[in-house]
Order: C-alpha cells, then structure tokens, then sequence
C-alpha cells in the first residue's frame, strides 16, 4: 500500500515537470486577442518623416474596420529582434500596402535614435511616436517588439511577441485577410 | 556676476534633461506593489524603474485623480493583460490551489510528525517481563 502511493507521488511529480517543460516560454497569452477584443484606440504624433502623407498626428480610429492593420511595436535600442524584423515587416508592407495597412509604434525611444533606425531600413510605413510607452501598456504588451494583427472589424486577431519571421507574419496576414 | 554663471552651469544640464517623473503620492506606490512589472522578473511596479512600471505608476496617478477606486484600477491592469499582472493570485477558480496547498501540506506534515512521535503503548510481554523482574525478590 505505502509503496504504491510513494508510486503515485512520483508520477504525480514526474508528469507535472513533464508538462511544465512542454510549454512554450514564449508564448504569451494576451487578452484582447483571446477575446478578439475591439482594438484600443490611441492618437500619437507622427515621426517627421511622416508628416507630410499622414498629417501631424495618427488616430487609429480612423482607420479600424476598414482594412485589416499590422501593429508593430519597436524601439531601435531592442537589438537585435527589432533589427531582424523590421526589413520584413517593410518588404510585406510594399507587397500587401493596397490591402492591409503596417503601423509602426516607436515605444521608450528617443526621437533621433528612433529616426536613424528608420533611415538605416527605410522604413515607407507611418511610424508614431510613443516616448512613455502609453500605448504599450494599453495593448498589455510585455515588451518589444510585439506585433498586433487587427482584423477588419477592427477587432485584435493575434499577438506575436518577439521578432517576426516572414512565415509567421504571412500566416497572420493570411488570416487577417480571410 | 560668477554666481550667475556657476548657477547656469549647474542649471543648465538639468533643464537640458528630461522632465523627471512626477512625485507620486504613497497611495500610487501602494497599489503598483501589487502588480507586477510586466517586463522584469519577479519585481513589482512600484519597485521597477524600467519604463513601463515607470507608465504605470503615471497611469495609476491619474487614475485616482479621477476618482477611481483601487479595484477599479487593478480590474483595467486585469483587463489588458490577464490575471497575470496581479502579484497574489485570486483566491477562486485554479489559482486557489496556490493558497489552499501549503496549508493542506502543513497539516500533512503535522500528522505525519505527530504519528512519528507520539508515545506509543509498550507491548504487553515488555510490561510483563518488568513486572515479573520488579516482583523478583533483589538478588
């Protein structure tokens, strides 16, 4: 009898670390797309470069339920991830720009630094400027970069933390545009 | 004529950096130690300086400015990240496993030691043999 509950305890123990090593660390749960949650609406300035296609400052508002959006939050001191992912995000922001519109949010950054990163990719996407990282907090982000896929109703659609790679993010706009 | 000069020079760099983050009342920091910081590890939001506990705190400033209670407060954390940026977790659903186990554990552990050393009954034959032995005229 004793030696069949000691048994039991240590399958007990044993399949509890078995099932908390095959969870995905980098998976977060977030709430607004597990709920498909209507995106919170934010108006930030728009960087320079912006200013003269996209007027003095972006409200989101404006553009949700139109067309599915890509919110992609970055910082130019998140190295590498923001540097890997940021030539991708513009190249599918030149394939798809007809159909799914590529926000960029500049989070805890300071402006010339945030402008240099955009020089050195040549980033063609509105980028707005978020010095206290407000939004952020808004979508419940963790931290950058994070990329939010809103969906036509303007609703978020999925979460991706960490930097994305062109698989991952045609999936998601694959979906979004469904 | 020097004062002013020495005092623009200790002035200046000040003025030339960021505007330093308001004074909070205690009250903030009350409420931001029961949420986590979402990008440290194991460090609340009235602990962390990094700039998102930093935007939490301001947040909840405002919060209370405008009136909000403190569960109203914890509920719209709540509601943008999860029941994850809570440090204590609910005492409901899964989570009030986390409460109700070390106290079940405790209590299990006090029985087991209990059992361990209670007194026991000496058997009947040892109490016989002293008996028996006690009875036997002293040699």
């Amino acid at each position: 009898m004793r030696g069949w509950l000691w048994l039991l305890v240590v399958l007990a123990l044993g399949g509890l670390f078995w099932w908390g090593m095959q969870r995905n660390p980098e998976e977060l749960p977030s709430v607004l797309a597990k709920e498909r949650r209507p995106a919170p609406d934010f108006t930030l300035p728009l960087l320079p470069p912006y200013r003269a296609e996209w007027g003095e400052a972006f409200r989101l508002a404006d553009h949700l339920g139109k067309r599915p959006i890509v919110l992609n939050f970055w910082a130019s001191w998140c190295y590498p991830a923001c540097y890997e992912e940021a030539p991708i995000l513009e190249a599918s922001w030149r394939r798809h720009r007809e159909e799914v519109l590529f926000v960029g949010v500049n989070t805890q950054d300071k402006q010339e630094e945030a402008l240099r990163f955009i020089a050195q990719f040549g980033l063609t996407f509105p980028q707005v400027y978020d010095p206290r990282g407000r939004v952020g907090v808004d979508y419940g982000m963790y931290g950058v970069p994070e990329t939010f896929f809103i969906d036509r109703e303007g609703r978020v659609l999925a979460r991706h933390a960490g930097a994305i790679d062109e698989a991952t993010l045609a999936r998601y706009l694959e979906e979004a545009l469904r | 004529m020097r004062w002013v000069v020495l005092l623009m020079a200790f002035l200046l760099p000040a003025l030339a950096q960021e505007a330093p983050p308001p004074d909070l009342p205690p009250e903030v920091f009350r409420i931001a130690r029961e949420l986590r910081c979402p990008v440290c590890q194991g460090e609340s939001a009235a602990e962390s300086n990094s700039g998102v506990a930093v935007e939490m705190r301001r947040i909840i400033a405002e919060m209370l400015q405008e009136g909000k209670t403190e569960e109203e407060i914890k509920a719209s954390f709540v509601e943008r990240y999860g029941e994850w940026i809570l440090y204590a977790p609910p005492r409901r659903g899964v989570t009030l496993w986390v409460w109700v186990l070390p106290v079940l554990g405790l209590l299990l552990l006090g029985l087991g030691l209990f059992a361990y050393f209670r007194p026991k009954p000496l058997p009947k034959e040892l109490l016989e043999e002293a008996e028996r032995r006690l009875k036997e005229p002293p040699r």
